[in-house]
């Protein structure tokens, strides 16, 4: 696709206005990632969500932007709550998909000759997905009280601790979910999957701490090298999905009712203030909750897994919540546009909030690094923790990437591992790998993402974000 | 080649994956009517059959060959199935989340579909299949959404043809 792109900074290009767009497009890149963004339409795609009612300043993509339906992934989007809209395609069908950061008082040498019974364990013990023994039922009745308390239900019903509840984004608890606009088909498929990680490219992830690029923020955040981490990588599971289809759906009509024009009909919205618009935000926060009520209870039976393998106590074993984020999610917040205080409805898809040293949804022990942030790469390279940046709350609403993105489809991965053990060759580079199948595994080989390391210094190098640490995985489970 | 007219085994519309294998169709890559796209993020399929009623049954099981070893459900019990929609192609995606949701909600592989009648609002259909059984089956990824991405139903001088992208 050809695409009229203009130079802002070396890290930051721009679509201009054109047509029914209302403001420009613009995507964080290094010179380098360009030819491969521009290779397919995601950009278009950025361009596409510029046209809708009420976008402040810029539709913004970070440098993992890739396809999506209708928003692009890694996108950011921000609405003025009287002139704006809402969009279920905005947030994405894992409504609250997110990462939590857990460290450990462990160093790699106690845990890495053990790595294979852990895996196992924790295979075991957090199940992954359809009919997978273990996962809590939990009947709609009390579904509706986890859709309203998040992380907090699931801490009141035994699982973690109050301190993991005050490390999570909006501390595991959005405001305004509202039980009545989640259909009976989003309570059933959601019945049974609380505590599960799901398929695709959800994870959870044993590694430990391999480099520090900022020692002030390593020490603020409690991470040192080579001190065991765990990264846990889900959503709202079956659930948040029922929740954006039955709303896609409600917003294709509401299109129409509202005269909405669209240049694709995936950018299916309504009004912020509409009844539509309200009942799915209502809905959203319900989903919202119940991915941060998930991982919490994911991250309890990963402490019981340690303890169990190690044969250690809480206290030892020390793992500890170092900050949740989501990356799926709308949510209203106050940024600074032009001079001026606005209150937004802002919406990241495939993107993590960034928030900067003294911003009041920092935690304390925060305050002066900023807002951690889990950029999640593939099964057997690297992760990293960043930090959110001033320059980030002027120009992205606070926001930064999400992840590397795939580089190839499923087809394509599938091909490149035919005839090869994935298994044993990531056990050969000492990563114990367990999934449902050889066939999810291969399908989420390395060389099917893009090399996250890219994405993450594009991030830096802009000032969206500041690199903190990079984590590097010793054992995986895949759904 | 015209499944349910010379593979043993089928009748009528109905597409049983037993008797596909006996006509040596089902490699890696499944039967010949079927083909996995190559989608980047997501997962696809295309489906091709001489009559609409085959057209969606084919459509249903080659979401489920995405979901599971379809050679390994055995087709032990009967369910039937009314959808309905707007219009011909909200009723593909209608009738292949209901599928989704049966599967996920009450653990139930599907490994055969019949369409007894279709029209361009709704159908009647008999599917196939038995509990899931976590010794005997693999469930290799959930599906999230049947999307209306990209989604087409044509129809040419072969008969019918289905794309349909899949939210993975």
């Amino acid at each position: 696709m050809e695409y009229d792109i203009r130079k802002l900074t070396d890290y930051l290009w721009e679509l201009p206005q054109t047509g029914g767009m209302r403001v420009p497009a613009r995507i964080y890149a290094t010179e380098k990632m360009l030819p491969q963004i521009l290779s397919d339409n995601a950009p278009q795609q950025a361009a596409n969500v510029a046209h809708l009612p009420g976008i402040v300043k810029a539709s913004l993509a970070m440098p993992d932007i890739h396809w999506g339906y209708g928003f692009p992934i890694g996108g950011v989007a921000a609405f003025d709550l009287d002139q704006g809209v809402i969009s279920p395609g905005g947030v994405g069908y894992d409504i609250n998909c997110g990462v939590r950061l857990v460290a450990s008082k462990l160093s790699r040498e106690q845990v890495a000759p053990r790595m294979r019974e852990l895996v196992n364990q924790l295979f075991r013990d957090v199940p992954t997905g359809v009919g997978a023994a273990g996962a809590l039922s939990v009947p709609v009745q009390e579904l509706r009280r986890v859709a309203e308390e998040g992380a907090r239900w699931a801490f009141e019903h035994g699982f973690g601790s109050e301190s993991d509840l005050e490390h999570i984004e909006e501390n595991g608890c959005i405001a305004g979910a509202d039980p009545a606009q989640v259909s009976q088909r989003a309570w059933e498929r959601g019945r049974e999957q609380l505590g599960t990680l799901g398929s695709g490219n959800h994870f959870l992830e044993v590694g430990y701490v391999t480099e520090i690029y900022d020692e002030e923020a390593t020490q603020a955040l409690g991470l040192a090298l080579n001190q065991i981490t765990v990264i846990i990588h889900c959503g709202s599971r079956g659930f948040g999905y029922q929740i954006c289809s039955d709303y896609l759906d409600v917003m294709d009509r509401a299109v129409k009712k509202y005269g909405i024009a669209l240049p694709d009909r995936q950018l299916a919205c309504a009004p912020v203030n509409s009844s539509e618009g309200q009942n799915y935000l209502g809905a959203m926060r319900c989903a919202i909750n119940y991915a941060f009520a998930n991982r919490q209870v994911i991250a309890h039976h990963t402490r019981k897994a340690f303890e169990k393998v190690l044969g250690m106590s809480a206290a030892d074993t020390g793992l500890r919540t170092i900050y949740e984020v989501a990356h799926n999610i709308a949510k209203f917040e106050t940024h600074t546009v032009d001079g001026s205080e606005m209150r937004l409805c802002v919406h990241r898809k495939g993107a993590t909030r960034a928030f900067a040293p003294r911003c009041e949804e920092v935690p304390f022990e925060y305050q002066a690094v900023g807002q951690p942030v889990l950029i999640p790469g593939d099964m057997g390279r690297y992760s990293y923790v960043l930090t959110g940046t001033a320059k980030a709350m002027e120009e992205t609403f606070g926001s930064t990437c999400h992840g590397a993105g795939r580089a190839m489809s499923r087809v394509k991965a599938k091909k490149l591992a035919a005839g090869r053990n994935i298994i044993r060759e990531m056990e050969a580079k000492g990563i114990i790998i367990r999934g449902q199948s050889r066939r999810t595994v291969d399908e989420e080989i390395s060389e099917a993402y893009k090399d996250v390391s890219n994405v993450v210094d594009a991030c830096a190098l802009a000032g969206i974000s500041r690199k903190v640490a990079q984590l590097k995985p010793l054992g995986c489970i895949k759904g | 080649m015209a499944v349910g007219t010379n593979c043993i085994g089928c009748e009528g519309s109905a597409i049983a994956v037993k008797s596909i294998l006996t006509c040596g169709h089902a490699e890696e890559t499944g039967p010949d009517w079927l083909e996995f796209l190559d989608h980047t993020a997501d997962a696809g399929i295309l489906v091709q059959a001489p009559d609409l009623k085959d057209l969606f049954a084919r459509a249903a099981w080659g979401m489920f060959s995405l979901v599971t070893d379809l050679d390994t459900v055995r087709l032990v019990e009967r369910s039937r199935i009314r959808i309905e929609a707007s219009d011909r192609l909200a009723l593909m995606v209608n009738w292949l989340s209901e599928l989704n949701y049966r599967h996920v909600t009450e653990h139930r592989l599907f490994g055969k579909f019949a369409i007894v009648e279709i029209c361009e609002k709704w159908l009647s259909a008999e599917v196939h299949g038995e509990r899931f059984d976590p010794a005997r089956h693999k469930v290799f990824r959930e599906i999230k959404a049947v999307t209306f991405h990209d989604l087409r139903l044509q129809r040419d001088d072969q008969g019918w043809k289905a794309q349909i992208i899949f939210d993975l």
